[in-house]
């Protein structure tokens, strides 16, 4: 017990003072986003027919069903063109905004938002991707995703130098701006008796509070203790939805693994040879035919999913480990990207493996890519803005490499 | 679990995550010794309000992974118990399934394919022969980096969807059953407007769907023998409402 406390003590102060890995938290946020935006775009030209209001799964079937499980989607509350065309605009902007780390708290209610509303809207399109997104959607709102790589951190960091420099900072518009306009939305749309369930419109309730909270302690320099409370709900909010989203990529792996371990077709070897086949599956028949013409690469496949799947969540326990597995695992989903025509879920599926990536690695990323970005910049021309020097982007841990 | 993180260096500083947040207050002292956060820079009062937090956070995060778990679990004594308070708590925005080509893999092409009877221009009555409009999506995805959830999911799973819940004589089980023939009646109605040169010439009247099962061959280096033909399940004629004869599915 005399041991335990100060144990407990150190913990209890790490999960409270800083919100833990801002490079993983930030490295999932640009992926899941990233792949999102990349989905809506690529279906743009079939919106109609996968989410519109007179598409196959038209407007009445979505509503006698979500009427039966009380999914949230906001394209229901109304069957006209523009509502729909509306709400497609909106999750892509959404998507933008949380990939660039605009508003970020914000971006990632909203493309909450956009994700529930277009997947519950038409389940029966949607694959293992679209689950991973779903899921993920909904955790990132609990967590302080934007703490790099992100338009916020690079405009903290602004302000904090001006600051610094003695400068006057002009008190922030868009935000108070922002919030009013959704809290109006979200009136109307409560006041209307348009949400059914109480889960995702009290989250979105309870955001908008906090935030607006956030915005009023902010603003007292005398209410530093309050300010310091919320900071320390919010650290704690995003450590336990991190370790939420960490499990949850454990789970995935462990289930698909461990129902494998009892399928006769991976004990024998051949389970990869069958998805290979499928018309559905195989959109390079030549390739999956190369793929599988040796049944000794065909078994060692099979063996080595089932077993990087299996062993994955107990390799979180060792570093070293884990990071080879890591770099199998991720391999393993682009090959299927290609091979399996699934280009998306294995986009989802990478993204949500990146919570795991070490810091070194992720800052090292970081900082080449804003070099590249740089470069990119330079040879534009002069007509843009200098960017900033990636030293300098680095001294402050910011890299906008997003 | 910090496995992850070698080196939890971030920023310390509160970010600007929070929509609508104002820049910090300047720093008191110069240089600006950071100031202390955590429980630790809280009195105690403010102490207990925390700590209040970082429980519930806790223990909402372990009932949530729980019943998660519980959810994707095969069938135990827990959920035997308790398996509606899991179904409760993940129905329906945390339904997963994660049983990826598990515990087998899907050892057959299953082909959805229609014929309608269409009323021609000039009043004669035709029926078209079958069209495979999985062949049509398999087609369309070879070669393709990026297949649609349109060519890659929709038919195939509102197949899965029709054959989840409808009885082996197939009659539709429940609501569900019901919605899932009027979604693929509107699918097939769409694609033959689309596709079918007969059904663009007149005004579909019914439809018939059959499901064509063929088991994919084993591989060469198996010494397996499994039967190549297909195996029908033919549905009965549907007749269409006048919305979607009028081609108002899209």
């Amino acid at each position: 017990m005399n041991r335990l406390s100060p144990t407990l003590s150190r913990g209890i102060a790490r999960v409270t003072e800083a919100a833990l890995g801002p490079y993983q938290s930030a490295v999932i946020r640009i992926g899941f986003a990233g792949t999102w935006l990349l989905f809506l775009l690529r279906e743009f030209p079939h919106r109609q027919e996968l989410y519109g209001p007179s598409g196959p799964w038209g407007w009445n079937l979505a509503k006698e069903l979500t009427d039966d499980n009380h999914a949230f989607t906001a394209l229901l509350w109304s069957d006209g063109q523009l509502w729909f065309e509306c709400c497609y605009a909106l999750a892509i902007l959404a998507s933008a905004a949380l990939l660039l780390g605009w508003r970020t708290r914000t971006a990632s209610l909203l493309f909450m938002v956009g994700v529930l509303s277009l997947q519950n809207r038409s389940v029966f399109v949607g694959d293992g991707g679209d689950n991973v997104l779903h899921l993920m959607s909904i955790y990132l709102v609990f967590t302080r995703c934007g703490q790099v790589w992100s338009l916020d951190a690079r405009r903290a960091a602004r302000g904090a130098a001006a600051r610094a420099r003695g400068e006057h900072v002009p008190a922030d518009r868009v935000g108070p701006v922002l919030w009013a306009v959704l809290g109006l939305a979200l009136g109307t749309a409560t006041l209307t008796g348009r949400f059914h369930d109480w889960l995702i419109p009290a989250l979105l309730w309870t955001a908008w509070a906090a935030l607006g909270l956030w915005w009023a302690v902010g603003r007292r320099a005398a209410w530093r203790e309050p300010r310091t409370l919320l900071d320390v709900i919010a650290n704690v909010l995003h450590n336990g939805a991190l370790v939420v989203i960490m499990a949850e990529a454990c789970l995935i792996y462990a289930t698909a693994g461990w129902y494998k371990v009892q399928g006769s077709r991976w004990q024998d070897g051949t389970a990869v040879y069958y998805p290979l086949h499928l018309d559905y599956f195989s959109p390079w028949p030549a390739l999956a035919d190369l793929m599988s013409s040796s049944g000794t690469i065909m078994m060692i496949v099979a063996y080595g999913t089932v077993m990087v799947q299996v062993a994955f969540p107990f390799t979180l326990f060792n570093r070293r480990v884990k990071n080879v597995l890591l770099v199998l695992m991720m391999t393993e989903h682009a090959v299927i990207a290609v091979v399996l025509g699934l280009p998306f879920f294995s986009l989802a599926m990478i993204a949500a493996d990146a919570v795991f990536l070490p810091t070194s690695f992720l800052r090292r990323l970081g900082d080449l890519a804003a070099r590249a970005r740089g470069r990119l910049a330079r040879r534009a021309g002069l007509t843009v803005p200098a960017p900033r020097s990636p030293e300098e982007s680095t001294a402050d841990h910011v890299g906008f490499s997003a | 679990m910090d496995a992850y993180d070698e080196d939890s260096r971030g920023p310390q500083a509160p970010d600007g995550s929070a929509g609508t947040r104002l820049p910090e207050e300047p720093p008191e002292h110069d240089p600006p010794s950071p100031p202390r956060t955590g429980v630790a820079a809280l009195s105690p009062r403010y102490q207990v309000a925390a700590a209040l937090a970082l429980a519930v956070v806790a223990v909402a995060g372990c009932v949530h992974l729980l019943m998660v778990f519980l959810s994707l679990a095969p069938a135990n004594t827990v959920t035997k118990q308790h398996g509606q308070a899991v179904q409760d708590w993940v129905y329906p925005e945390f339904e997963q399934n994660w049983k990826l080509f598990a515990p087998n893999p899907l050892q057959q092409n299953i082909a959805v394919q229609v014929r309608a009877e269409v009323r021609m221009r000039d009043g004669g009555l035709r029926t078209t022969g079958w069209t495979d409009l999985s062949a049509q999506d398999g087609a369309a995805i070879d070669g393709n980096l990026v297949p649609s959830h349109t060519q890659q999911n929709e038919l195939r799973r509102a197949w899965d969807f029709l054959a989840a819940t409808h009885a082996a004589d197939n009659r539709p089980v429940g609501m569900r059953g019901s919605l899932s023939e009027q979604y693929l009646r509107r699918i097939v109605v769409m694609r033959l407007y689309r596709d079918d040169p007969t059904s663009r010439e007149g005004v579909i009247q019914r439809v018939q769907v059959r499901s064509s099962t063929t088991n994919v061959q084993p591989p060469p280096w198996s010494r397996e023998r499994i039967s190549a033909k297909p195996v029908y399940r033919v549905l009965p004629w549907w007749a269409l409402t006048s919305d979607e004869a009028a081609g108002g599915v899209r």
